[in-house]
């Protein structure tokens, strides 16, 4: 008997593979990260992902909750970075301001619904 | 607006390497790993996550000895506050070794212990991505202690709501867990024919989910339930199921209560040398864990045994053993009620069978 709680590395290496084009395009397209800093992101996000994965609760989670994790933790990566680049300041991108006014959860509950649309 | 960025320190172990890790934490004692944090990769996510894992699979093992290496781990986390992994990993850690503490602490039936780490956990846990999921695992062992603590009424009413955050999760061996409170609480209503039910369904979907812990610990509780129905083929029949289970996944906690089982069942077929010898065995395993609460019921359970047998000097003895242990404990005040009779009876040498029982099967039903 296998233990239940335990998943897959390629099946969490999918899941992030998956959600790494809507992950580079709410980096750069969303929170203004250059392309080469959303891609340290992106590494970062991966080595996290997999260990979230390896968590006492996550084990038998659904690759859903576990996408909206990662794009959460996405999120909160941009807003964080793009703020620290702002030192403080307003951006004279007004955009850019309304989606670092957001919540990370909320902005990455919208782009799970936009992925799961573009897929069905 | 302001913010920071978290960045990891240095380039993190492979899995394998954190595992290997925490080999090495976990060697190395208590006093000398501050001085060596470094060259044993404690503040490395993969090897904290590798010794998160092993604690919580060896918490039925030793509770004692995890309690005491989660407490380590959430203290080296938590002061001076280190930098630990990206995003929320410090907080899920934090979270984590509280829980494992907090349940090592409910084994070890130290209740006030276990609710501050419970409260220390949440703490940890609000911080997570995954909040809902690692609060949820946090109200399972809430309610577990509710019932160790006899809160039965409050058990069956959380119980279905924690089953539904579960199922909401996908989480279906967090759900079978919660079942198992509500076969629990069976025994406490002193309904062990509904407790078989409910435990034969279990085992059946542990079988399913391929749960090989939830499977063995099924079985033990339908020992516990058969023996006190007297049933002895099915009793046996589990206890042969269980025993093999329980040794490959080294549950000691539950090898005990097997043993326990069994002697329930010996009782009721009146043997009761033999049940002695049975109870003594469990509270050998019991003893050897540090589950003292357990040691002192059946300290009670042998005494009221042994009044039976007319051996009341032998039976006073034992529950002079067990008193100062459970006084000790801080009950439930049904339970502080029976032993203050306990303790008068046996200050008048002349035991007050009634008020014996009702303080052992207020530990013994818990057991179950």
């Amino acid at each position: 008997m296998e233990k239940p709680s335990s998943r897959r590395p390629d099946e969490v290496e999918s899941v992030f593979s998956r959600a790494l084009t809507v992950i580079h395009s709410a980096l750069v397209s969303y929170y203004r990260l250059t392309d080469e800093e959303a891609r340290g992101a992106e590494e970062d996000l991966f080595i996290w992902f997999q260990r979230l994965a390896r968590r006492g609760g996550a084990g038998q989670m659904p690759v859903k909750l576990l996408r909206i994790s990662l794009l959460s933790a996405a999120c909160q990566y941009g807003r964080s970075f793009q703020l620290w680049k702002l030192g403080g300041e307003q951006s004279p991108d007004s955009n850019l301001n309304d989606i670092l006014a957001r919540e990370p959860d909320d902005v990455a509950t919208d782009i799970d619904r936009r992925f799961e649309e573009e897929r069905s | 607006m302001t913010g920071t960025v978290l960045t990891f320190p240095y380039r993190p172990l492979s899995t394998d390497a954190g595992v290997k890790a925490a080999e090495r934490v976990l060697a190395t004692p208590f006093d000398q790993r501050l001085a060596k944090a470094r060259s044993l990769h404690l503040e490395d996510p993969e090897t904290l996550l590798a010794l998160c894992g092993i604690l919580r699979d060896r918490v039925t093992s030793s509770p004692s000895a995890i309690r005491d290496e989660a407490e380590f781990l959430y203290r080296f986390i938590e002061s001076p506050k280190r930098p630990i992994g990206l995003f929320d990993e410090r907080d899920y850690f934090l979270g984590e070794t509280a829980l494992i503490a907090g349940a090592a602490c409910r084994y070890l039936s130290d209740r006030e212990e276990s609710w501050v780490w419970f409260e220390r956990a949440e703490a940890g846990f609000r911080h997570t991505m995954n909040a809902v999921g690692e609060l949820s695992r946090l109200a399972y062992q809430r309610l577990a202690e509710r019932l160790e603590e006899r809160q039965i009424d409050v058990v069956l009413e959380l119980v279905p709501s924690l089953i539904e955050s579960f199922q909401k999760m996908g989480m279906p061996e967090d759900v079978l867990k919660c079942r198992f409170l509500a076969g629990l609480a069976l025994f406490e209503r002193d309904d062990p024919a509904g407790a078989v039910r409910v435990f034969n369904e279990i085992c059946h979907e542990a079988e399913e989910l391929g749960s090989e812990r939830l499977l063995a610990e099924a079985y033990v509780n339908l020992i516990h339930a058969h023996g006190m129905l007297g049933e002895a083929a099915p009793a046996i029949e589990a206890s042969r199921r269980a025993i093999p289970l329980l040794q490959q996944l080294d549950n000691r906690v539950s090898l005990g209560k097997v043993h326990w089982g069994l002697a329930t069942l010996l009782r009721e077929e009146g043997q009761l040398s033999a049940a002695v010898d049975a109870y003594r065995k469990a509270q050998e395993d019991f003893e050897a864990l540090g589950m003292r609460a357990d040691v002192a019921a059946l300290n009670l359970v042998v005494a009221d045994l042994l009044l039976e047998q007319g051996q009341d000097r032998e039976a006073l003895h034992e529950i002079s053993e067990a008193l100062p242990v459970i006084a000790e404990l801080k009950m439930a005040p049904e339970g502080m009620a029976a032993l203050s009779l306990v303790r008068e009876s046996v200050r008048r040498q002349e035991v007050n069978r009634q008020a014996l029982r009702e303080l052992h099967g207020y530990f013994q039903e818990l057991q179950a």
